[in-house]
């Protein structure tokens, strides 16, 4: 019975732990919204722990036309490369829930990434949707750039061109590398939220 | 004659080729796609120089697919058309017809189900060349998952007479009947942190009997797409109140639609250009309100602290465990000194545990972005659940209806029965959870200020909390002269106890009655009935040890909590939240709409399971004064429940510093800050809020 007591306190914990939705919203120039989650390489990464470095976090969903088009064209890898490159950790997350387009296991995952030669410094797999939603995460691909004081400092599509052509890669505007290069030299960002375009986050 | 019977054959055809025209619309145009059919029609045949005619793009998807609308809403991809024009030839964005919501989980999409058509304007110049148009085309279908298609179209153009198709005509004249209307009304739409309201200066006279207006926004930032609109007439016209996302940025125009549904699922469209007006941070909802979070020293909240936990233990869920703890420590005087100690540390270290642990569930929520506040605890039924159980069973311990193998037993026959350090440590746990509902209502506001406080303050604060809750037994440990001073033990105590087990049956009732208002008189059938199984499973046990009628007691005992803990009572709901007709539910929206009308508001946070909230309601708030004061000053009152978990009211708690209820606000017109007027609220501070201020 004493042990049944010590349970019962652990799993009302848990039970409150997971019903309670989160709800603090990505704001440009506020705080990024923290989270922790579960990497494909098994370990839990906390937003927190980044601080001192700029993050860029990546909604993606490997099935979906539009991460396509930026991953089978090296657009995103490129992208991924510069960033990561100048420091900057690079987050993918995968909001997917199992059943739905784009979930993969951990395994799955980092048989995409080398498969794909990501850059990514982690792959976050987010099946219940929490960080999604914490960020209103609402397309794949959806960037979110948070400086390394863990402000927000954009959120919104990867470039201009709102298609799933390869061919509109050309010429277009790479927002998410505009924003860092002018983070990075100190310069006011031009577009700090733009209106994300692609798959809609398959959240449960 | 073969060439005859050729002749004939074609002769055949071309007529059926031309009844088939007649009947349906031909296009110039057509592309197969993996998931859908492009299609481009012309209305008029080859067309004359320096003239207008249109095109029409039809986009048919599969059965149950969906396109998109010139902004998609939250995902999706709106058409593009790319067209190679030869020289002396224009086309215009194409015209959408009025889309529908589409909802995608929780986001939601503005877009077309089944067949639309998109119409362009083409323009010929004097002297074009009559040279093929290319249509490059790009369009998303989706279902859940979404498939982009593309196609490459040709249409042939010549100079002729621009003479109109007469089977295309049904084609044209449908697609222009889905065309939203251009719209007279002038329109003004206010955005104000998560709220934007849309004003549409129009009489009910100007639109026949409609069931329903929603707005569907031309560009982000102006409402999140999937939350529901409430629409009302108002003297300047119709009102539409929306939600939005309150970080997104403003965008520079506020064009969209209005869009009128009737009950036959009509649907009519209206184009409107309202003024957009955003309201600067300085003066919007969220930031303009400034607050002061109440600070103390850190001797002086730890002080409260103690003060509090030591209060914590005359309460009625705590005391009866607290004074069983009592018995075992007197029956245990044979005990040697050291081992008292002992005991008393392990009972404080089980109390301060438990706390902690909560605490850090508390903190780590918080942390993640999760808007709960103290009390949190008491808004998930199930919790509420399991701790009414406990507190029966506890109580029926108490009341000798069954030996509760927890070391509580301590008292009468058990005189001498030995209690280790690890019982005391989880009799300590059992206290700190039996207190969390006592402190729930009472201690919430403490509590929640302790919160909001750094971690370091909320440790020392949490720590000092639990200590004082432990420090009667602690004393009692450590000061024989304290001990001394206890009554000798006796067969009174065995009274004693069974006396205790009515605060305990009382607890139980309190918990039962929030229960019931969260989910309903079913749900509170549903967990007695459990609870009473359990109980019958108790009561079998005890009348004999065959190996049968124990498993039948088991069966009922566990099967019972099972059930219970199986939330047999999903989707039941109960009472809260249900504003009653008298009262209006508290938001963003409407609070912005109040002020920029210019009307003081005045706005409650409560909870069925805050006592300090429902002693102020019951004395302050719902008397004949206040409520005169109210009508007098023309003060419209909102009500905000939180005895569910709700994130909206959560977050404007935060607002204010506070992760708790109650919260009492006082918009004073034309004022850019609210009162916030104290916990304890005095009919004195609401008439000098209003009076006041005005």
């Amino acid at each position: 019975m004493k042990h049944h007591i010590l349970k019962a306190i652990t799993i009302l914990s848990l039970g409150v732990g997971l019903t309670c939705a989160a709800t603090a919203e990505p704001v440009i120039g506020k705080q990024a919204p923290v989270f922790e989650g579960m990497t494909s390489s098994g370990k839990t990464l906390a937003l927190q722990s980044l601080k001192g470095k700029p993050v860029m976090l990546e909604w993606t969903n490997h099935e979906c036309p539009y991460v396509q088009k930026h991953y089978e064209s090296g657009n995103m890898q490129r992208t991924q490369r510069a960033l990561t490159e100048d420091g900057v950790i690079w987050v993918s997350v995968i909001s997917s829930a199992p059943g739905e387009q784009g979930y993969v296991d951990a395994e799955e995952a980092n048989r995409l990434s080398e498969s794909r030669g990501v850059y990514a410094d982690h792959v976050v797999l987010d099946p219940e949707g929490t960080i999604g939603r914490l960020y209103n995460a609402k397309t794949t691909p959806h960037m979110f750039l948070i400086d390394e004081l863990g402000v927000l400092q954009y959120m919104g599509a990867i470039d201009d061109k709102p298609s799933a052509r390869p061919s509109s890669l050309e010429g277009a505007k790479n927002y998410a590398l505009a924003a860092w290069d002018a983070l990075q030299s100190g310069e006011k960002i031009k577009e700090t939220s733009t209106k994300p375009y692609g798959c809609s986050v398959k959240y449960k | 004659m073969p060439k005859y019977l050729f002749r004939l054959i074609a002769g055949v055809f071309s007529f059926a080729a031309f009844t088939c025209a007649a009947l349906a619309a031909e296009p110039v145009a057509t592309a197969q796609a993996s998931h859908s059919s492009l299609h481009v029609y012309s209305e008029r045949g080859s067309p004359k120089p320096d003239a207008v005619q249109w095109l029409a793009v039809q986009i048919v998807p599969r059965e149950g697919w969906h396109s998109y609308w010139q902004n998609p809403g939250d995902s999706g991809a709106s058409p593009i058309l790319d067209w190679q024009l030869p020289d002396g030839i224009a086309v215009s964005p194409p015209l959408y017809p009025t889309p529908e919501l589409i909802p995608v989980g929780p986001l939601a999409n503005y877009g077309y189900h089944g067949s639309s058509v998109l119409l362009v304007r083409l323009e010929t110049s004097e002297g074009f060349s009559a040279k093929p148009l290319v249509l490059e085309a790009e369009w998303l279908t989706c279902e859940v998952e979404c498939v982009p298609q593309f196609a490459t179209l040709t249409v042939d153009m010549e100079e002729g007479r621009g003479e109109k198709i007469p089977g295309n005509s049904g084609l044209f004249s449908a697609a222009r009947a889905k065309l939203p209307e251009p719209s007279y009304w002038s329109a003004r739409l206010e955005i104000a942190g998560n709220a934007s309201k849309l004003t549409v200066f129009m009489t009910p006279s100007d639109v026949e009997g409609f069931e329903n207006a929603l707005f569907f926004a031309g560009a982000d930032g102006l409402l999140s797409y999937a939350a529901p609109q409430e629409w009302r007439w108002s003297d300047e016209g119709l009102v539409i109140s929306m939600v939005r996302e309150a970080g997104a940025p403003a965008p520079e125009r506020a064009d969209g639609l209005l869009v009128l549904e009737d009950a036959n699922a009509g649907r009519t469209g209206y184009h409107l250009t309202p003024t957009l007006s955003v309201a600067s941070p300085q003066a919007g909802e969220s930031d303009a309100i400034s607050y002061t979070v109440p600070s103390m020293p850190l001797w002086q909240a730890g002080l409260f602290a103690l003060f509090g936990g030591l209060i914590l233990n005359l309460m009625p869920c705590v005391f009866p465990i607290l004074s069983l703890k009592a018995f075992a420590f007197l029956s245990a005087n044979y005990k040697t000194e050291a081992n008292r100690r002992h005991e008393g540390l392990a009972y404080t270290f089980g109390i301060w545990l438990s706390f902690m642990a909560i605490v850090g569930v508390l903190v780590a929520l918080r942390a993640g972005g999760a808007a709960v506040g103290w009390g949190f605890q008491l808004q998930e039924p199930l919790f509420v659940a399991l701790m009414m159980t406990l507190m029966t069973f506890v109580a029926l311990s108490l009341a000798g209806f069954f030996e509760l193998r927890l070391g509580v037993e301590g008292a009468g026959q058990n005189l001498a029965a030995r209690e280790g350090i690890q019982g005391a440590f989880f009799k300590g746990i059992l206290a700190a959870l039996v207190a969390t509902p006592c402190t729930a209502p009472l201690m919430a506001p403490a509590i929640g200020f302790a919160l909001t406080q750094p971690l370091f303050t909320v440790f020392i604060v949490f720590s000092l909390l639990a200590i004082g809750l432990a420090l009667p037994f602690l004393a009692l440990s450590f000061i024989p002269a304290f001990a001394k001073l206890m009554p000798r033990p006796g067969p009174w105590m065995e009274k004693m106890k069974e006396a205790l087990a009515f605060p305990m049956f009382l607890t139980a009732a309190w918990l039962l009655y929030i229960f019931d208002r969260q989910l309903g008189a079913v749900a509170t059938l549903l967990l007695l009935t459990g609870l009473i199984a359990s109980i019958f499973g108790v009561w079998l046990f005890k009348q004999g040890q065959g190996r049968w009628l124990r498993g039948f007691a088991m069966l009922f005992l566990v099967g019972g909590l099972v059930f219970v803990a199986s939330k047999p009572w999903s989707g039941l709901t109960g009472e809260v939240g249900n504003v009653s007709p008298q009262e209006e539910a508290y938001s963003d929206a409407r609070v912005a709409e109040l002020r920029a009308a210019g009307k003081p508001v005045f706005a409650y946070f409560t909870a069925d399971w805050c006592i300090t909230c429902k002693v102020n309601e019951r004395m302050v708030l719902v008397t004949d004064d206040i409520d005169g004061l109210f009508n007098d000053a023309g003060v419209h009152v909102l009500k905000g429940d939180w005895t569910n978990r709700n994130a909206d009211i959560a977050e404007v708690l935060a607002r204010y510093g506070r992760v708790g209820v109650p919260l009492y606000l006082y918009f004073a017109p034309g004022e850019p800050q609210a009162i916030v007027l104290p916990e304890i609220l005095t009919k004195g501070a609401v008439q000098t809020a209003i009076n006041g201020s005005e």
